[in-house]
């Protein structure tokens, strides 16, 4: 067992309690500090699988946006912790039904999915010997997926007048 | 090097625990943070693909797929600060705003 693997099997064990974790806390503090545990968790992840760029992205947007929108929320609402926990577990047995048949669907397409990998012939193909990860990044992102590059732009536009349109203050009807 | 299964088994155990998350709590501020969990199983996955394959796509997909979830961290929280501010309530099985 090299080093890679002992890495790997922290992080996956790490990012999989943490998840785990933030899914069954009562308070939704703790829940969010969780997902921002595994957030920091995948971050090294995607460092040990070769992209320096994504895992400050992932840091940057993640950890420093996303997770403080949602402390902002929950600081913002005034939650009460959850009382009533196992009365919608109770009934809750279609969530149950559909749980366990995303559950079959998912690990018998496990096999199809790890077949993929190897088989996978590379499109647009890079070489580290000819540039960082983040050069080549650069280089097809501006080139092959500048459309893309454009409309994730637009829908992020779209969302800031989304959210000032939706918060704006709301007149009082009748 | 980690053969790509494990990748893959991961990114499952990470989907199935955000759906579990989805299906199965009430506040709806963790209902989304477990779409954020649902996510990350798909970032993995893909830079995953991307790191084995040699090829670019997959941490392209990963960062659009970052500006995806920002956008829709933000439409979802507006519109759950929007529920409180308007029902004064925060849980899904609560909400039965247009059942009449």
């Amino acid at each position: 067992m090299n080093w890679n693997m002992l890495i790997f099997l922290y992080l996956a064990f790490a990012m999989t309690f943490s998840s785990f974790l933030a899914i069954i806390s009562r308070n939704p503090v703790h829940a969010v500090l969780w997902v921002l545990v595994m957030i920091l968790h995948q971050a090294f992840l995607l460092y040990t699988l070769g992209s320096e760029f994504l895992t400050a992205v992932q840091i940057i947007v993640y950890a420093g946006a996303v997770l403080v929108l949602f402390l902002f929320v929950v600081y913002m609402i005034n939650l009460r912790k959850e009382e009533r926990w196992k009365v919608f577990v109770r009934r809750s047995s279609y969530g149950f039904i559909i749980f366990l048949f995303f559950l079959y669907f998912f690990f018998k397409n496990l096999a199809f999915l790890t077949a993929l990998g190897p088989a996978f012939k590379a499109q647009l193909p890079y070489d580290l010997s000819q540039g960082s990860n983040l050069l080549w990044m650069a280089r097809y992102l501006y080139s092959h997926y500048l459309f893309q590059f454009e409309v994730i732009g637009c829908i992020l536009l779209v969302v800031i007048f989304g959210a000032v349109f939706l918060l704006r203050k709301l007149k009082e009807v009748g | 090097m980690v053969p790509f299964e494990y990748y893959v088994t991961l990114s499952l155990i990470l989907f199935v625990i955000g759906l579990a998350g989805v299906l199965f709590r009430r506040n709806i501020i963790i209902l989304l943070a477990s779409l954020e969990i649902i996510m990350n199983a798909l970032i993995v996955l893909f830079a995953a693909i991307s790191f084995h394959a040699k090829d670019i796509s997959g941490y392209l997909i990963v960062f659009f797929l970052i500006g995806m979830a920002a956008a829709e961290a933000g439409v979802g929280l507006s519109l759950a600060v929007l529920l409180y501010k308007k029902l004064k309530k925060v849980y899904v099985d609560e909400i039965n705003f247009y059942r009449g």
